[in-house]
């Protein structure tokens, strides 16, 4: 594959990692993982991006495959931490840090999002990217009343999560 | 829900703990092995579709094809394989077309049943190899059944084991019966066991995705 490319495909994905990372911590508990996640949506970003043809914008492209790496292609490497302890003992730390409720409450909502299982963190997170359900339901493959149903379900289950 | 919207607003312009990688970074990684389960499945895949073929190879399994002649049961495997290999590789073509059909950009259902349905050919594929297999080992009892020269294919001091030829020959049938049984389960119990452990997680998120549906 050619220079240009290459280096057109790099620059466009160091100016939005961010949204890789977003994922990445989303469905990874320790830095280990993370990074071994990053990597594998990096490599299937540059396998399918000579498919790119900019029809959409790079940063929307990328929500697809990055999810879709996620979802269905990662498998955890051996070296995992186990996901509830390094959880309490990552949000113990900050909560002592930031006193502050609104900060904490954001921390709270950040742990029970991380507990629910792959599918519901997709929607939740395509959700907190501003997506709406149209978008939703094309990068799953379901429909939108489907969507907005699984919505729903997530919010009784973060409620019941915040408030057992 | 409140929190969840007081989450949405803060999630694309807060400075979350984010680690930044550089330009070099990235670079040197998209060059790096894929570690998926696509990968993973080709490359398990691909052994299942050859390792049949290369028992063949094994000397103990050439000079076999001498005991099948005597058995008189050689024309019969013949057609017999004449027949396997047309399937066989009607099933290498249809893993190859459906491995190539998974890209990631599809939506994530149809990726995820795309790769089951690889996964499934495969899965068709060893099911077939193992009857075949099993199709042999009755073949087999047959030939030392109806031979009429088993002393000489099987040659043994049957006086000193007190055995009458009757017996000798249940005593063969029944070793054979029971030692091609046995490898086949093994093989089965192996296979199926890889193929649940590679795709469990996906399995599982494929059930989640289709829970409202229908």
């Amino acid at each position: 594959m050619n220079k240009e490319l290459e280096h057109q495909f790099v620059s466009e994905l160091e100016s939005n990692q961010n949204i890789v990372h977003k994922v990445c911590s989303l469905y990874t508990n320790d830095a280990h993982s993370h990074n071994d996640l990053f990597q594998e949506i990096s490599i299937q970003l540059w396998k399918a991006y000579p498919k790119f043809r900019g029809e959409s914008k790079f940063s929307t492209w990328m929500y697809r495959v990055a999810l879709n790496t996620a979802i269905t292609l990662y498998r955890k490497s051996k070296k995992r931490v186990r996901t509830q302890e390094y959880d309490s003992v990552l949000f113990k730390i900050k909560a002592d840090q930031y006193d502050d409720t609104q900060e904490q409450q954001l921390k709270l909502m950040y742990g029970a999002i991380k507990q629910l299982n792959d599918i519901d963190k997709a929607l939740v997170f395509l959700y907190l990217e501003n997506k709406d359900y149209a978008e939703i339901s094309g990068t799953l493959g379901i429909s939108e009343v489907n969507a907005r149903v699984k919505m729903n379900r997530i919010k009784n289950k973060l409620r019941t999560i915040l408030n057992p | 829900m409140d929190e969840l919207e007081l989450l949405k607003q803060h999630w694309q312009q807060e400075k979350q703990d984010l680690p930044k990688l550089s330009y070099k970074d990235i670079q040197q990684m998209i060059w790096k092995k894929s570690t998926s389960v696509v990968r993973w499945i080709l490359i398990i895949s691909l052994i299942e579709l050859v390792l049949p073929h290369l028992i063949y190879l094994l000397p103990s399994a050439q000079s076999g094809f001498d005991i099948y002649t005597q058995l008189g049961i050689s024309n019969w495997l013949f057609g017999f394989n004449a027949i396997y290999y047309l399937v066989a590789l009607y099933f290498i073509y249809l893993f190859y077309k459906r491995y190539k059909e998974i890209s990631v950009l599809d939506d994530s259902q149809k990726l995820m049943n795309n790769i089951l349905k690889t996964r499934k050919t495969v899965k068709y594929y060893v099911i077939f190899s193992l009857s075949a297999a099993l199709i042999v080992v009755l073949l087999v009892m047959g030939g030392i059944y109806t031979t009429p020269n088993l002393m000489e294919l099987f040659p043994r001091d049957l006086e000193a084991d007190g055995l009458t030829l009757v017996q000798y020959k249940q005593v063969l049938l029944l070793a054979v019966g029971i030692g091609g049984f046995a490898i086949l389960s093994l093989m089965g119990i192996i296979y199926f066991l890889l193929y649940g452990f590679l795709i469990r997680k996906l399995r599982r998120n494929h059930q989640e995705l289709r829970r409202i549906e229908v």
